[in-house]
Parts: structure tokens; sequence; C-alpha cells
């Protein structure tokens, strides 16, 4: 196997062509990226075309450029303007902008590049090693499991309620609810559309992310006069600096955030139809959570940055794991490479990897060397962006209100989709104004529409409901979402409360039977380790109580 | 018990339920096995009915917060503070209703410019650097969509005609 890994090596790292076309291709990764409205998925589906002359491993390499760049372009606007370029760049946002508002813009677009690239490649490692028995874990999955993930990942509307559950709920609802209008997926039935051909089709994530996000934001920070002629950022005369060394420094001391969010992101890569745009939020949820900090989150905390960027990246090399080793796109992004090696009469498949390994693993290192041409590009192209920070604030408000008209056009070629983003745009600023918190509704907008298709499926399958408890994936979400919803009441609860100390040690006992159930010796391995654990905890905390 | 902002998004969200949750009755049920498509949106409202009822019970219990007899609901200050905001609303609500006569570019242009004079005032010297500022902008994404990414953005009755 390594022999082989070295010949793909050298086949990627040797070849000036296949490092020029994946240079190209980084930078208009990069560029897609960053323009609000501009998805990573267009940008790699306008490569295509150009694809049709070169080999298979230059076509690829070319595109992985275009994917791994836009995942880390989009951290740039979300960064500098609060509007996240891509939905995978959604909870970067949270803590990114505050922490660039905070007067910390290289420190904040450092973490990212470097979260972004740690992330994808410790992504790229497992995908080179573990490729083959991590895809089989996707096959597992059935419609029962992807609604309970789905629903674990729904609870996180609950932490990101900043304090106000009720009105967080309320709006992750809303969420829910925005993404049920127009055709129904399954019977193809209009819902809520009152007539109206255009509300047909729904509305697309992408104009609603930006007029809650960009919208309702650029007006708020217009709202003041005197604020609005001000810069973004107030330091004047110094040039802003992209921190590289205290960036690596500070993810390198947070280095199980960075792992456990890089692990997040392969994991959803691999689960078909769920991407980043899931991976980047649970990730920024767990960090959270396992933070010391938790009440810095929202506020520019450093963790809150670093694991949805290591997130997203790494979900790339699971949904990469998926398109080589089965031949199942992950996503739109992984439908097209696919379309591009079916195109080189190249079929993926189970037998893919033995049958095709120069391809296979050429195709993995390039997805390993696509992240050095991203840091490198975007060191450079960061500090000509970080440019916008000195711009005064209506300039900026009024070129980018214009900006995610045009992007937001460009998505369908639609005008509706515009006044869709202007409509938002209006319910998210005066949300905010009312105190409620949008990052909730935006979870539902995204995850609204794969909830129903998958509850959907489940009960088209069978009527039997138990199955949503007697699968094991299924049951292991669903015991995540109600550990995941008790959490911050666990939060709340006074250290020496039999509640706060029982809660760890019986989460980890109830989490293993799912486990159990799995059948499979490492998971069973990993289900006792859980259960020796939480009953030491339980009877370490229990031993105390008594004594007390 | 006080009324606040919290009472009236409440009831106004009740009324949003009340309305949609009639609108569900309305959806078709083409009569195919499986799930029928009024479904999950009627467990979604009633979540939402539940929890806007919830809010209503939670802000009627609040004694002083949000008060709308507060020192903000003055028309002036309300005026004042959502100036701006209006403005970009009105804007934007113009530059979308005449998509189809100025098209993108020449409504791109108007358009930054117009709120860029708006926000930023009306010294000369201030116009001519709006008027640089959004032919420049407006010019360079509408080029780039344009001739680089082949997007056909709106033309526009105008430039049509020409």
């Amino acid at each position: 196997m390594i022999d082989v890994i070295l010949q793909a090596f050298a086949s990627i790292v040797l070849d000036p062509v296949t490092l020029g076309l994946m240079f190209v291709g980084t930078l208009a990764g990069i560029l897609a990226g960053a323009i609000p409205g501009f998805t990573i998925a267009m940008g790699v589906i306008l490569t295509l075309p150009f694809t049709f002359g070169m080999t298979a491993v230059q076509g690829l390499a070319t595109m992985l450029g275009v994917f791994v760049g836009g995942f880390s372009g989009g951290l740039m606007s979300c960064m500098l303007t609060g509007i996240p370029g891509t939905p995978s760049s959604v909870a970067t946002t949270f803590d990114g902008f505050p922490l660039v508002r905070s007067g910390r813009p290289g420190l904040a677009l450092g973490l990212g590049l470097w979260s972004s690239f740690f992330g994808g490649m410790i992504s790229a490692v497992i995908l080179v090693a573990l490729a083959p028995q991590l895809a089989f874990l996707g096959l597992e999955f059935g419609p029962w499991d992807y609604f309970s993930l789905i629903i674990f990942a729904l609870t996180i509307t609950v932490s990101l309620s900043g304090g106000n559950i009720t009105k967080g709920l309320i709006a992750g609802l809303l969420g829910l609810f925005a993404a049920t209008v127009g055709e129904d997926e399954i019977n193809g039935v209009a819902r809520f559309t009152f007539g109206f051909d255009e509300f047909k089709q729904g509305f697309a994530f992408l104009p609603v992310l930006i007029g809650l996000f960009a919208f309702s934001q650029l007006l708020t920070d217009v709202e003041d006069d005197k604020r609005a002629k001000s810069p973004l950022m107030s330091q004047s005369g110094s040039v802003v600096k992209v921190e590289h060394r205290q960036a690596i420094l500070i993810i390198l001391k947070r280095w199980v955030n960075l792992f456990r969010s890089s692990f997040i992101g392969i994991f959803t890569g691999i689960l078909p139809a769920a991407g980043g745009s899931i991976s980047n939020i649970l990730a920024y949820d767990q960090a959270k959570k396992a933070s010391p900090n938790r009440s810095n989150f929202g506020k520019g905390e450093y963790d809150g940055v670093i694991a949805p960027e290591a997130a997203n990246n790494a979900t790339a090399g699971g949904a990469l794991i998926m398109m080589m080793a089965l031949g199942i796109p992950g996503d739109i992004v992984t439908a097209v490479m696919l379309g591009a090696l079916m195109i080189h009469n190249i079929i993926p498949g189970p037998t893919f990897i033995q049958d095709e390994p120069l391809l296979a693993y050429g195709v993995f290192i390039a997805f390993f060397v696509a992240h050095f041409f991203m840091v490198g590009l975007q060191a450079f192209s960061l500090r000509i962006f970080l440019l916008v920070t000195k711009i005064p604030m209506y300039v900026l408000a009024s070129v980018i209100l214009a900006y995610c008209a045009i992007g937001v056009f460009a998505l369908h070629n639609v005008v509706f989709d515009i006044w869709v983003m202007f409509f938002f745009g209006v319910i998210g600023y005066f949300m905010k104004k009312l105190g409620f918190p949008l990052a909730p509704m935006i979870l539902g907008v995204v995850l609204g529409k794969l909830a129903e298709l998958n509850l959907a499926r489940a009960t088209g399958i069978s009527d039997d409901m138990l199955l949503f408890i007697s699968r094991p994936w299924s049951l292991f979400f669903l015991l995540m979402a109600v550990i995941s919803v008790i959490f911050p009441f666990y939060q709340e609860a006074k250290k020496d409360t039999l509640f706060a100390k029982l809660y760890v040690p019986i989460s980890m006992i109830i989490l293993s039977l799912p486990l159990f159930l799995m059948g499979s010796p490492v998971r069973m391995i990993v289900a006792t380790i859980l259960v020796l654990t939480g009953a030491y905890f339980l009877y370490k905390r229990t031993s105390s109580l008594k004594t007390t | 018990m006080s009324i606040n902002k919290d009472t009236i998004v409440a009831i106004f969200l009740l009324l949003f339920c009340g309305i949609m949750i009639n609108s569900s009755f309305d959806i078709e049920d083409p009569g195919y096995q499986g799930m029928k498509a009024s479904f999950w949106p009627s467990i979604v409202l009633c979540l939402l009915s539940v929890m806007s009822l919830v809010m209503l019970i939670k802000s009627m219990a609040a004694t002083t917060d949000n008060n709308i007899n507060s020192e903000n609901s003055n028309p002036q200050n309300v005026f004042l503070k959502f100036k701006n905001a209006s403005i970009c609303f009105l804007m934007f609500i113009l530059f979308l209703g005449f998509l189809d006569y100025l098209g993108m570019l020449i409504g791109g242009v108007l358009f930054v410019f117009g709120l860029l004079t708006f926000l930023g005032g009306f010294e000369i010297k201030k116009i001519i650097n709006h008027s640089i500022i959004s032919v420049i902008t407006i010019g360079i994404m509408w080029s780039i969509f344009t001739f680089g990414l082949k997007v056909i953005l709106p033309e526009g009755e105008i430039l049509r005609i020409w």
C-alpha cells in the first residue's frame, strides 16, 4: 500500500501541470466561497467543463482545489462581513464575526484559516488510512437513523438560544415552518402558497440565510448615524495582519476541540446528504458544551471559530470517502466529481480502491495537497480582504446589499429569490430587535426539509414507529438528543446537587446501550469503556454524597 | 399582569399559527400511501402554537421589562431609531420594483449611489465619491458574473432598447 501511496504522491506533486491546475482551482474556490450567494457546488459545476480535456487525476485534482478553497473562502466573508459565504460557514459567523468586531480580525482569520487546514489534514490522513472501512458505516444508516440524527441536530436550538429558550425554540420552529412552504418533495403537493406560483418552489436556503444574517446585520450596522460612518475596525493607520503564529499556538493548545470537531466533520461527511451545513453546527455545539468558557460563546470565543472551520473542511474528506469507496455521492459536489470520473469511463464502487489504486490514492493526495495551496493563497488573499475593515460601515453596507442581490439572483436566475432575501432580511431585523436569536431559525430552515424527507421515507417503508428506538443508530441519536436537551439544566444546576452529580455518569451508561446493540467488536469495546467509566464516576459521586 | 412587547409578539404569533393551521386543512391529499403532505407542517405549527402560548403566559406574568409605555415607544424616537433601516428598506423595494426596467447594472449602480448618499450625506465631495464607488463596485461585480461566470443578469428594458 505504501508504494502505491508514494506513486500517487509523485503523480500529483511532481507533475507541474497538475499542481498549476490545483493552484488555479483553489484560487477560484476561495473566490467562489467568499462571494455571498455563490456556492461551492456552483464553483465545482462551473469547473466540470474545463476538466473534459484533462486526465482523470488532473480533473479531480482541479475540482478538489475548488472544493477545499471554497470551504475556506467562506470564512473571509463570514468573519469580516457577518455573511456566511456558504451554508457550511454558518456557525463560524457566531464567534468569528464578534472576534473581528472586538478588534482581533487578524487572529480571527488566522484561527479560521489554520483550523480549516488542520481539520482538512486530519481528514486527509483518515481518508488515506481508513477509507474502505469507514465507508461501510454510511451504509448502516436508514431513514430512521437520519431522522433521529436531524432531531439531535435540532436540539442544538436549545444551546443556540442565548439564554432565552422559549424565543430560541420559537425561532427554530419558524425556520422549520419556512422550510415547509412550497411543493412537498414526497407528494409534490403545494403547501402554504396562497395561490402564488412563485411560492411553489419554496424558499431557497441561501436567500433565506443571506436575508436573515446579512441583510438584518447590515441594517443594524447602519442604524446609528455615527456608527454607520465609522469603519468596521477603528484601528487607524496600522496595517492589520493575519496572526498566523498565535493562531496556530491557540489551535494546538485546543487540540481536543480540533480533533473532536474534525471527527464530527468526517463522520457527517460519510453520511450521504448530511454534509458541511450540519457538521459545522454540530461541532460548534459540542465545542460549546465541552468548553469551560461557555458564556463566552457568541462573543468571540476561540473554540467557537476552531470547531466549525475544522469540521467543515473535515467533512469534505468524509464525503470523498463515500464517493471513492462506495460510489455514493454524499452531496452535489461529490456527485459532480462522480460525473467527472464517469466521463473518463471510471465508475467508483466497492472495488474501486482495489481496481484503480493509483487514481484513488491520487485523489486522496490531491485533497491533502490542496490544503497547502489553500493556506498559501488564503494567507495572501486574507491580507487584501482585511482592507475591508477600513471602509466606513455605510459604504460597506450599501455595496454588500447590492452584491447580495446579484449573488442571490445568480443562484437560480429568478428575481423572486431577491424578494425572499429581502423578506427574510426584514423578518430577521425585527426578530433581532425583539430579542429572538436568529441561529435557531437558520438551523430550522437547513434541517427542516431533511427531517421531513427522512420521516416520510421511514413511515413509507414501515408503519412500525418502534423502529426509531429499536435501531441502534437511531436510538443512539435520540438518546444524544435527550442528553443535549437536558444539558443546559445541568449547566445551570449547582455542582453539589444530585442531578449535577449523576448527569454525566448516567449519560455515559445510557449511551453505551445502543453501542452494545450494534454488535461489532470495536463498538462493544467502546460501550464497555463507557459503562465502566460511567459506573466509576457514579460510584465516586454517590459515595461523596453519602459522606456529605 | 402587564402588556409588553413580548405579549404583542406572542398574540401575533398565535394569530399567525391560527391562519396557517387553517391553511394546512386546504393542503391536498393525493391519496398516496405514507405520510400526508400536511402531517409535518401540522406538527411544527402545533409546537409553534404551544411555544407562543408559553411566551404569552410568561410575558403577561413578567412585571416591568419591555413595557410598551417606555421612552422608546415615543413616535419621534422610533422614527429616529429606524430612519436608516427604513431608507434601506425603501431603496431596496425601489431597486427590486424597477429591476425589470433598469436592469441589474443600472439599477444596482443607482441603488448603491442612492443608499450611499442618503446614509452618508449630500456634500458635493461625498456625492462624487459615492458615484465613483457605485459605478466601480457594481461594474466589477456585474462584469464578473456576466463575462466570467456567464450568468445572465436582468438586462432591463432601457439597455434592451438601446
